[in-house]
């Protein structure tokens, strides 16, 4: 009897541990997918259908499964959370450039450069991936790019008496004045949530003061200081309650047409052109125009652009070798230029990998590419530049600035204590 | 009383499981937050001695020192303002006037609904542009008095915590529950002597749940005072400049910063307030046991009305 229940007893431990064991290769993997592509996001649709056909085309072998996240910060904390933790996602999206420092160093991402090296590479914008590399791995593989210069309504600049945009910050406030004079805002800034389109419009002027070596200092180079006083002064050309306003508030103001300027990511043209959006049948994008960013007297900036890394994508480190191909497998799926071409159609998105534009791409998006393309150097904007901590900081500082508690200095020295806390 | 050898068996049994529970989920992540705030780390790299270097960063910060105010002043808000309403309103319910049930529940509703839901609204309220409460003061005439309340500096903080401060439905109900124990005797005796209500409610009722039920909720009102979270973070973020901050909330963005040092410093920090808050409150209420409190009472009552 005994020896019944030992051997019983062992045929269950056995099966357990066959049972937990990793996956056979017949068996269908499953790829855990968290993505902020997902609900309202732009990408959203052609994402979702890429998704389904990569799993048609590959039923039975694997499967990926999308963990939907509405919520930017949400992904991120999460994210961070599941590396801390040692779950790191067999695929993610990170958006913050500073962290893949971090988290490169960390070891629980796959290195990517051997496979770019089999010839992947030569799909991607020449030196991007390079340009992320950390200690020569790509572990983190730029995707989606993204270029910040400004878009102003024709018709209410018509209506103003201004037939162009402003080529200096000079002009710039001077029709910042005529816009009020009739009624306008001139552009919307906000210092809520994440304070988002003031922290691109700072990034502007830090680049038109600058220039391309201004993050060379760190926070020390005295054009952050002047910038503030610059976004400062844009303040008094925005709509009442920007101190406590949102991404929301911006862009209902922007689509209300009672803003003459909007300044956000290229992922946003196609709302411009959206029905829904249209005032007695006009799309919006009818009256869009794409600017440059204003030359700032005795500036450095002249010929440059404000850019970033929107998405990076990123996979965990496997141990099984056939989980591993069939990440890369999705993730060139993914990157693959034809797939890339319809997202950045359906999206307006621009993307690191060099792809032939649809014929039926907007005219917008084509003029931004057309900005990024002729740009004499780039830049990227003020929370990429800086650790996490400076992007957390930035709506209490420029809170504080516009509301008078501190000075361009204050506002500057805020943030360096907010990176000093944090190294 | 000494413990037989037969009760060590069913005692440990009992408590056993209660014990480990609370080591694993509170005791362990206590001591562990505590060595956390003495390190620095990421999440990532290995965690590094830095001493009381993360103490002194944060009392640096302007942003935490405010932090710490506004919790202070929050707690004392709602022990001393929010629970003394809620304590009016269930002295006057228990007394059943018309309609009590009715404004019980309208009391209650808002502690059933989430409180993002609720700063959700409020900051729809509060919106200087579309806001309910610019319109409404434009109507009657007070335009001059609309602003950003949200992102001024001078009606950030007030405008958080004063729509809170009316929420007393959760202390109402458990003070009601209370006053419904009180034996109705003393209130017969007391009408006889020809107390009035208010007198009845000053010499019967609020000493005799002052140990009890009083003080549970402001004990639990004060806690929940230090520990503001979702509304802050819902309404203003923390803004403006910092000025709406609380201890929570500096803490979630430490640890959106990968400050996981910072963060555990500041909940220390948090800890202590929130221990020296519930000593303080003790002691304070600290009386005797219930029939003396109730002896006291009626003494009192009786003298007042000689």
């Amino acid at each position: 009897m005994k020896k019944t229940i030992a051997l019983l007893l062992t045929l269950v431990m056995v099966f357990g541990l066959v049972a937990s064991m990793p996956a056979y290769a017949d068996e269908e993997i499953v790829i855990n997918f968290p993505s902020v592509w997902v609900g309202t996001d732009s990408k959203a649709p052609y994402m979702a259908q890429l998704i389904e056909q990569f799993n048609a085309e590959n039923a039975g072998k694997i499967k990926v499964v999308v963990e939907e996240q509405t919520d930017y910060q949400g992904a991120r904390d999460k994210l961070r959370t599941t590396i801390t933790t040692g779950n790191t996602p067999d695929l993610c999206i990170l958006d913050t450039t500073y962290d893949i420092l971090g988290y490169t160093a960390s070891g629980k991402f796959m290195d990517l450069t051997p496979y770019l090296a089999e010839g992947w590479g030569e799909d991607f914008v020449d030196g991007a991936c390079d340009a992320w590399s950390v200690d020569g791995k790509v572990c983190f593989l730029p995707f989606e790019s993204a270029v910040f210069t400004p878009i102003y309504n024709t018709r209410i600049f018509n209506e103003i008496g201004w037939d162009h945009f402003p080529a200096t910050y000079d002009e710039f406030f001077q029709f910042c004045e005529d816009a009020k004079a009739k009624g306008y805002n001139a552009m919307g800034q906000m210092a809520g949530e994440n304070a988002w389109s003031s922290m691109l419009w700072y990034s502007l002027i830090v680049e038109a003061i600058g220039g391309k070596d201004v993050y060379a200092d760190g926070l020390d180079n005295p054009a952050f200081v002047e910038a503030a006083e610059v976004l400062k002064h844009m303040y008094d050309y925005t709509f009442d309650g920007a101190l406590s306003a949102g991404a929301a508030d911006v862009n209902g103001h922007w689509l209300k047409r009672d803003t003459a300027i909007y300044l956000n990511g290229p992922w946003w043209v196609a709302n411009l052109y959206k029905e829904e959006n249209a005032v007695d049948g006009v799309l919006l994008a009818d009256d869009c125009e794409v600017a440059l960013n204003p030359v700032y007297e005795g500036g450095q900036g002249k010929g440059g652009l404000v850019t970033t890394v929107q998405a990076f994508l990123a996979a965990a480190k496997q141990d099984d070798p056939a989980k591993e191909a069939a990440v890369v497998k999705f993730i060139k799926y993914i990157t693959d230029p034809a797939h890339v071409s319809e997202l950045a159609l359906s999206s307006g998105a621009m993307f690191f990998v060099k792809y032939e534009p649809s014929p039926d791409t907007n005219i917008i998006s084509q003029k931004l590419t057309e900005v990024a393309n002729s740009a004499d150097f780039t830049i990227i904007h003020v929370n990429g530049a800086f650790p996490t901590a400076v992007s957390t900081e930035f709506p209490a500082a420029v809170s504080a600035l516009v509301s008078g508690e501190v000075d361009a200095q204050g506002f500057v020295d805020q943030l360096k204590l907010a990176i000093e806390m944090s190294e | 009383m000494k413990l037989e050898r037969s009760d060590r068996g069913p005692l440990v049994a009992f408590l056993g499981p209660a014990i480990v529970l609370m080591m694993v989920f509170f005791v362990i992540p206590v001591i562990y937050v505590v060595v956390l705030s003495f390190m620095k780390w990421n999440g990532i790299a290995e965690p590094a001695f830095r001493g009381l270097r993360n103490f002194t960063l944060m009392f640096k910060d302007k942003a935490f020192v405010r932090s710490v105010q506004n919790n202070v002043i929050w707690a004392l808000v709602a022990g001393f303002i929010q629970v003394p309403l809620a304590m009016v309103m269930a002295i006057i319910l228990s007394r059943k006037p018309k309609g009590w049930k009715f404004f019980r529940t309208v009391y209650f509703f808002p502690q059933v609904i989430s409180g993002i839901a609720l700063a959700t609204l409020w900051r729809a309220i509060y919106n200087a542009e579309t806001g309910l409460l610019n319109g409404l003061l434009n109507s009657i005439g007070l335009g001059n008095l609309t602003g950003d309340w949200l992102g001024q500096i001078k009606t950030a903080f007030p405008a958080v915590l004063i729509y809170w401060v009316f929420y007393i439905g959760y202390y109402m109900v458990i003070m009601m529950a209370d006053i419904t124990t009180i034996d109705t005797s003393y209130y017969e005796a007391a009408v006889i002597d020809g107390a009035s209500d208010f007198q009845q409610a000053i010499y019967i009722t609020i000493p005799l749940i002052k140990n009890t039920s009083l003080l549970t909720c402001i004990t639990l009102a004060s806690v929940m005072g230090l520990r503001q979270f979702e509304q802050v973070y819902m309404l203003t973020n923390g803004g403006p400049a910092n000025k709406t901050s609380t201890i929570v909330l500096y803490m979630y963005k430490k640890l959106q910063d990968s400050n996981y040092g910072l963060a555990s410093a500041s909940a220390v920090i948090l800890i202590i307030i929130g221990v020296i808050f519930i000593v303080t409150i003790r002691k304070l209420f600290e009386g005797r046991g219930d029939k003396a409190a109730q002896r006291k009472a009626l003494k009192k009552a009786r003298r007042a009305l000689k």
